[in-house]
């Protein structure tokens, strides 16, 4: 089933393209989901239970900031722990992807 | 769906964990439909954006109850843990449920041999000395002892062992249903499950 297997591999680069989002600037959830729901359309509600996991595996952290319209926003940024995985996590995407690209390219 | 059939449905999900981690749940999701009211868009459309309330809040007890069971390694917290992954649907619980029992009871009845055998040293310690076992009383207490000790190190390393095997499970889930059971929906589909 196409459908499975594009949901499954959109899941398991989720993670890596949050962690690159944050690794270019600090963000808050609706802006993450945006992005992401815009660009490789996923669930924008996954992106709650993903931020969490992250939180408990010491990968972000959040600070509030006083947002110019409404109530403040909660930002996260990558630790340095979080910019460890990610270095490690896209060089593993790099080797993977390039391996299966070129495998793709080779059945015409 | 509205925006309050939404939270309803959330609440009810995550009734049960700890007040705290409610409330901050509630306003994460409670921002992201006030961001996108600031942005123009439709309540409806927000909330089938975020996909089905049940299944992410399936999700977020079992984050919570993995981050219990690292924070707080005890029975409770570890029990807790193993049935917020198995809520998730990772482990098929036919399969793993005579295991569980089966190991569960394993560890049960050993534990209880170990605290047989301390209460046993113990008696020997405090009465051996009086009922003239062979050896003398030197003997007796230092059979005694050397039951006890022995039953508390039997009993460190069944703890041990038992924490590596929750450990093991929760592992084995979260990474099954990383892989095998996305909470990911096409937006344009209500509910893939």
């Amino acid at each position: 089933m196409p459908e499975a297997i594009e949901i499954q591999l959109k899941k398991g680069a989720l993670e890596l393209c949050v962690l690159a989002l944050l690794s270019q600037h600090d963000s808050y959830a609706y802006e993450i989901a945006s992005q992401l729901s815009d660009s490789i359309g996923m669930g924008e509600g996954t992106i709650y239970p993903l931020m969490r996991r992250l939180q408990t595996d010491r990968l972000v952290e959040t600070y509030l900031v006083e947002s110019p319209s409404g109530p403040s926003r909660k930002y996260y940024r990558l630790t340095d722990a979080g910019k460890t995985s990610f270095t490690s996590q896209k060089s593993a995407w790099n080797s993977f992807a390039g391996a299966v690209e070129t495998i793709l390219g080779g059945a015409k | 769906m509205t925006r309050q059939a939404f939270m309803v449905r959330l609440m009810e999900g995550l009734r049960g964990l700890p007040p705290t981690v409610q409330a901050e749940i509630i306003a994460d999701y409670n921002n992201h439909f006030n961001e996108a009211a600031a942005a123009g868009r439709n309540e409806a459309d927000v909330a089938t954006g975020l996909g089905d309330p049940g299944r992410l809040a399936r999700e977020l007890r079992a984050e919570a109850g993995l981050k219990r069971w690292e924070e707080q390694r005890s029975a409770s917290s570890g029990a807790s843990a193993i049935f917020a992954v198995l809520g998730l649907g990772a482990i098929d619980i036919l399969v793993l449920l005579p295991i569980l029992m089966g190991i569960g009871s394993a560890i049960f009845g050993i534990g209880v041999a170990v605290i047989a055998l301390f209460f046993v040293g113990g008696v020997i310690f405090a009465a051996g000395p009086f009922t003239g076992l062979p050896g003398g009383p030197a003997a007796a207490i230092l059979a005694g002892i050397g039951l006890m000790t022995g039953a508390a190190s039997l009993g460190a390393v069944l703890s041990i062992v038992t924490v590596g095997l929750v450990n093991g499970l929760v592992w084995y889930g979260r990474l099954h249903f990383q892989l095998l059971k996305p909470a990911l929906e096409p937006q344009s589909v209500g509910g893939l499950q």
